[in-house]
């Protein structure tokens, strides 16, 4: 048995390209961290609500750590005031802070996958893989609480926010209507 | 103090100078009655033959025919749950929503069979042998036996076990393939079937309290959980299934994603 030959060994650590990327998610989950923490202190959540959304702000904070110590001194760890803006003045009542963080999820999730698709050391695409579900995972919970929608826990229309990166191979997948 | 302890040293070697001299008759005896020499002279009975894993690579394509099999194996799964009856009850609503998985996995087999195909491969269009054989039909097995009072529960908590699997599966091999942008298209499926899992969670363990990791106080095992972790995780996914037994445990299966014995090479085919 022999591992994979289909072109040269990728690299462990991440390239400067992938660098530049890498700092670009982390910039990005600092943000959505950020836009949690501003939920959870608005005082209009429920104490389930409350609940669930400390425990998705804590998962994007470990996200950006865990991004940071992959970069090192590469790490600019400063938020993405452009993806913070274009959503903090959208977080005006529950239904909205659900339905704008579920859409911030889904952007995150779309950004991250473009952004997997051009990295070429391993050890940042392991990890950016290992936020893509657990992100998708959150836009999901937001689909099915505090009531169930299907074609919201399962479909995204998101756009990613990647700067530069390659898109994912093309694929004929197509999203079936429930 | 015992028997054996009362032995003495001459006594010892007498009796394994037996021991040899018998061994040596009985092989001798094996021999006149034409039987093959095997080095295994000392085993009780006869070693089954084996056959090694020949020379195969795992390549980008092998990898996504492996997940394009994973995807067939969902799709025979839940049309065995659909046709045979088993969403019932409180589940039967959940009809439309497996159908929908369905649907899915169908699209995610084309997807990856597409890009199978453009890397130059050989699309791959069944199930995952050695998953179903290993987990998924004696997973259908045991919901289907008699006495399971729990079929309709117990199917849905195979179908969130399967789709835990393949997102295990699709983030699993990004650490394998070598092109990376074919680990981006990987994800983007692999990030589906996590929606499929939520969904399944919330089903089998419902509202806000059961989104994050949480324990049964009664049993001490752990939750179906939305969100189980922070990271997505790749340690063996464990379900119980099945009529319980006189202690009133149900049947444990662990599954796994596919190693290298359940890959789907390039000879493999359907």
């Amino acid at each position: 048995m022999t591992t994979n030959t289909s072109s040269a060994a990728p690299p462990k650590m991440p390239t400067n390209a992938d660098k530049q990327l890498l700092d670009f998610a982390l910039s990005a989950e600092l943000s959505v961290h950020e836009l949690y923490v501003k939920a959870i202190d608005s005082g209009m959540l429920s104490p389930d609500e409350k609940m669930m959304m400390e425990l998705f702000s804590e998962h994007h904070k470990s996200y950006a750590q865990s991004l940071n110590g992959l970069l090192g001194k590469a790490a600019t760890n400063t938020r993405n005031e452009s993806l913070y803006a274009t959503y903090a003045g959208q977080l005006t009542s529950v239904q909205a802070m659900n339905r704008v963080l579920q859409s911030v999820e889904n952007t995150m999730v779309a950004t991250h996958t473009d952004i997997l698709s051009s990295l070429q050391g391993l050890d940042g695409a392991t990890l950016v893989a290992s936020i893509i579900t657990v992100e998708a995972r959150h836009a999901a919970v937001f689909g099915t609480l505090p009531s169930s929608n299907l074609s919201s826990a399962l479909n995204s229309a998101a756009s990613s926010l990647a700067p530069n990166a390659a898109p994912a191979a093309a694929t004929t997948e197509k999203k079936v209507s429930p | 103090m015992n028997d054996l302890e009362n032995l003495t040293r001459r006594e010892l070697l007498k009796m394994s100078g037996l021991s040899i001299a018998g061994i040596t008759f009985l092989a001798a005896c094996g021999a006149q009655s034409g039987v093959t020499a095997s080095p295994n002279i000392a085993s009780a009975g006869t070693v089954p033959p084996t056959t090694a894993l020949g020379e195969v690579v795992v390549s980008d394509t092998v990898l996504l025919r492996t997940a394009a099999s994973l995807e067939y194996s969902a799709i025979d799964a839940y049309t065995t749950m659909l046709d045979g009856g088993l969403l019932t009850g409180d589940f039967a609503s959940l009809k439309d929503a497996i159908k929908r998985f369905r649907d899915d996995h169908n699209g995610h087999a084309d997807a990856i069979n597409t890009l199978v195909v453009s890397y130059g491969g050989k699309a791959h269009k069944c199930a995952n042998t050695r998953v179903n054989n290993i987990y998924v039909d004696p997973a259908l097995k045991l919901i289907t036996a008699d006495g399971n009072a729990d079929a309709a529960r117990d199917a849905v908590t195979l179908a969130h076990a399967l789709e835990n699997l393949a997102t295990q599966t699709y983030q699993g091999i990004v650490a394998l393939l070598a092109e990376p942008s074919l680990r981006g298209s990987a994800m983007r499926v692999g990030q589906d079937e996590a929606r499929h899992a939520v969904v399944l969670a919330q089903v089998l363990n419902p509202g806000y309290m059961a989104i994050g990791p949480s324990t049964d106080e009664v049993t001490g095992k752990a939750k179906v959980a939305s969100v189980p972790s922070a990271f997505g995780s790749l340690s063996s996914i464990q379900i119980s299934l099945g009529a319980p037994n006189s202690e009133g445990a149900k049947t444990s299966l662990s599954l796994e994603t596919p190693s290298l014995n359940g890959l789907v090479y390039d000879e493999i085919s359907c």
